[in-house]
């Protein structure tokens, strides 16, 4: 399939299940786990950089736009595609990566996708709960916040990974 | 120039990331402080529609629940019904009663409870009659106040907001006007501020709006006592309250309309000129 067309319907389909399925999960009315993040963390990895960018920013925006909460969301992927080809040296270390696809968790391994998740769901976490926090002067309970959204957020995308990857190699290997 | 345009080239991803950036921190200025966030909110169309659409496919396995909650109401509506006929309440009364405030039933189609400031989208709007500032009730208690409407929708600022405060009294006590507020952590509890040392609430002592509001008729449900917390330096006590209203729950609401708003502002209008 032609690789745009499967971004534009990923998009769709993560915004979708992001603000009408996941946004309903409220244990105790701090856990706020964020799987839309999927997204950016599955553009080929010789995306360029401002194509890497321009997609945090566009999510993060329409996100916004569904939660009433303009320019948190936004600004918390922007940051988070700004450090992506970082965290993917230092997570990847001495492991090799074909550089024309996507970090799907078949082609990757789970290590390396646990890790990659883990510090990706981190950066915006903290970006996002800090300007929530800020803003509203409330900086410890987004502490607080992030400590329990962080492991749902890394428990759900590798869920929802293990979910639809098998469909997705099963596709790469027609082509 | 054509250095500049070298720097731009090599620097691209840094100097679009700052610029995206800074127009974030822009978005995020523009919703700042209360009455902009009044104006700017998730209340358009495409949004509404979409959070409805959702609802819809999400109600088809709530019908029981739903069925269960309007059959109870509408019990609890004909017990009162029969206790005002039977009762020594006048005639006049219920007619004032109804002339005043109109109650429109809307279905909530989106909600938070777990955000600094919590709102609720409801599937009325302007060509409804709703506007801004009108009260909303559920059929346990009181649940926010009308932020911003569009045609279709209306974003509801929940009581689980920072600027939500309710002018609120003891249900056994008439005098006494206290105020409710959110203490931004858990969705059930709020506080209760300004109780007077003489009262002495116990828990399970219930909570109802007071007659001192125009957004709310007297004598709704606001919530009922948990515990008293005294004041360090003996002036005022508060109180943790448990609301009435599960906002995590909440699908059936009312928008309450003042028949009489525009003569009532008037009036508080000209008693303001000098």
């Amino acid at each position: 399939m032609n690789r745009t067309l499967m971004n534009i319907i990923r998009f769709v389909a993560l915004v979708t299940a992001q603000v009408l399925l996941i946004n309903h999960i409220r244990l105790g009315g701090y856990v706020h786990p964020y799987i839309y993040l999927i997204f950016v963390m599955l553009l080929p990895l010789n995306t360029p950089g401002w194509q890497l960018l321009l997609s945090g920013f566009g999510i993060g925006l329409v996100i916004d736009l569904f939660m009433g909460t303009l320019g948190m969301h936004a600004g918390a992927t922007t940051l988070m595609a700004f450090c992506r080809p970082a965290i993917i040296r230092i997570v990847s270390g001495s492991q090799k990566l074909e550089m024309n696809r996507e970090p799907n968790i078949n082609q990757v391994g789970f290590p390396w996708f646990l890790r990659y998740t883990f510090v990706m769901v981190l950066v915006h976490n903290f970006t996002y709960f800090m300007l929530e926090g800020f803003s509203f002067h409330l900086v410890g309970q987004a502490l607080l916040r992030i400590l329990i959204s962080v492991p749902v957020s890394v428990f759900l995308i590798i869920v929802v990974m293990y979910l639809f990857s098998r469909d997705k190699g099963k596709m790469r290997d027609k082509r | 120039m054509y250095n500049l345009f070298r720097f731009i080239q090599k620097h691209h991803f840094v100097i679009l990331f700052l610029v995206l950036e800074v127009l974030c921190v822009w978005l995020l200025t523009l919703t700042q402080g209360y009455h902009r966030q009044k104006r700017i909110n998730t209340t358009n169309d495409i949004v509404g529609g979409v959070y409805e659409t959702g609802t819809h496919i999400g109600d088809y396995f709530r019908l029981g629940k739903i069925n269960h909650e309007l059959a109870e109401e509408n019990a609890l509506l004909r017990r009162q019904l029969a206790a005002t006929i039977d009762t020594t309440t006048g005639f006049q009364e219920i007619v004032n009663a109804d002339t005043v405030y109109n109650f429109i039933p809307a279905r909530v189609i989106n909600s938070t409870v777990n955000r600094p400031n919590n709102y609720i989208l409801i599937d009325k709007g302007s060509a409804d009659g709703i506007e801004k500032d009108m009260g909303v009730v559920s059929s346990n208690g009181i649940v926010g106040i009308v932020a911003d409407v569009s045609p279709h929708y209306a974003s509801v600022m929940s009581l689980l907001h920072s600027y939500s405060t309710i002018s609120v009294r003891f249900k056994n006590d008439e005098e006494q006007i206290a105020t409710l507020r959110w203490q931004n952590t858990n969705y059930r509890y709020g506080i209760v501020d300004g109780i007077p040392t003489h009262l002495r609430p116990k828990p399970g002592d219930t909570i109802v709006t007071s007659s001192y509001s125009y957004i709310f008729p007297e004598n709704l449900m606001a919530g009922t006592v948990v515990e008293l917390i005294k004041s360090p330096d003996g002036t005022l006590n508060q109180a943790k309250i448990k609301y009435a209203t599960d906002f995590a729950s909440l699908k059936n609401v009312y928008v309450i309309q003042h028949t009489s708003l525009d003569e009532l502002e008037l009036l508080i209008q000209n008693q303001q000129m000098p």
